[in-house]
């Protein structure tokens, strides 16, 4: 077989797969799967800025003050968290 | 009879006591059966893989048909530059999926029930997600934590934001196993214990619902280590394809 007719089918079969993942894309079968992450997602970024603001207190002996702010920066994070996977799931 | 519904979740030793400076590194329950799933890993594959028939048996369709679900399941979320790392998040799944099932089997014990095994993978995943970011854009790997569009007043605040949200993510990963795990066996072990409690005159209703529980862990215990590997996807890909 000469070169170029294997090379220009080897594009071809290329155009193929990137064409056939772009459609896979549309019907996401994990929409069980992704509805499980929603609830750790919000406690596990409440939980760690909770950790954060304290081991700042810890260090600077501040207490109640970093902990008291991290947390409610970490519900922000887990709260932006939860949109931005439930935007995920809606793609 | 074990009536505490907790004890199935106890690691003791076996054999002798093995220790390396204060550390113990003894062969545990919990050892063993990582091993046991380990090498029904390997079997599986090996005898998978050895002569590949134009018409598979039945090992060699369950090797290829786990092949193409994790092949597909990167391709979908990850696109195809995660291609390179297909190997790691296949034994990755296939191991989760296999401590989840050996589970299920009764006096068995739970790997993946254990906080500390479940975050030992996340954590490892964390780290080679974050490493192969910064490998891949340098530097630029921090502008993650910088949302584009936003106004410089809110800049820091966002950025402390960005930075809990990104560091939740090994806690929420390894948090999610363990607890379905648990809970599920933990339910599984009281619903058995009002069996014997009740007796033959009212043990048939816990019975019921210890069968139709036992059939919701199987697919807990699927979808667990599939959820377990469609993150780690996911996380690949935000580290390899930085658009924020």
């Amino acid at each position: 077989m000469p070169k170029d007719q294997f090379k220009t089918r080897l594009e071809i079969a290329k155009k193929k797969i990137l064409k056939k993942n772009h459609h896979n894309k549309d019907d996401n079968p994990s929409s069980i799967g992704t509805a499980f992450k929603l609830s750790t997602e919000l406690v596990a970024a409440v939980a760690v800025g909770t950790i954060i603001g304290f081991i700042f207190d810890q260090t600077f002996g501040t207490r109640p003050w970093f902990i008291l702010i991290f947390f409610f920066v970490g519900v922000v994070a887990g709260i932006t968290n939860v949109i931005r996977s439930a935007k995920n799931m809606q793609k | 009879m074990a009536a505490n519904p907790m004890t199935q979740f106890n690691v003791y030793r076996i054999g002798p006591e093995i220790k390396v400076g204060a550390f113990d590194i003894s062969f545990t329950n919990a050892s063993l059966f990582m091993i046991i799933s380990s090498v029904a890993i390997l079997l599986i594959f090996n005898l998978g893989s050895k002569k590949s028939s134009l018409l598979p048996n039945k090992i060699q369709l369950l090797a290829e048909l786990s092949y193409t679900f994790v092949s597909k399941m990167i391709s979908d979320t990850a696109g195809s530059k995660a291609k390179p790392y297909f190997a790691f998040i296949f034994s990755l799944f296939m191991f989760v999926l296999f401590c989840n099932m050996f589970g299920m089997i009764p006096y068995t014990f739970t790997v993946t029930s254990h906080i500390i095994v479940t975050f030992v993978l996340a954590a490892f995943i964390f780290i080679g997600v974050t490493v192969i970011g910064f490998m891949k854009h340098g530097f630029g790997y921090l502008k993650l934590f910088v949302p584009s569009g936003v106004p410089a007043v809110l800049l820091p605040l966002i950025v402390v934001i960005e930075i809990i949200s990104y560091l939740s993510r090994p806690v929420s990963l390894s948090v999610r196993l363990f607890a379905n795990m648990m809970a599920g066996h933990t339910m599984m072990k009281v619903f058995g214990g009002f069996v014997i409690s009740l007796g033959i005159v009212g043990g048939w209703l816990p019975l019921s619902f210890s069968v139709a529980l036992t059939g919701l862990e199987i697919l807990v215990a699927f979808l667990q280590a599939y959820v377990f590997a469609i993150l780690t996807c996911i996380y690949l890909n935000d580290a390899l394809n930085l658009h924020h």
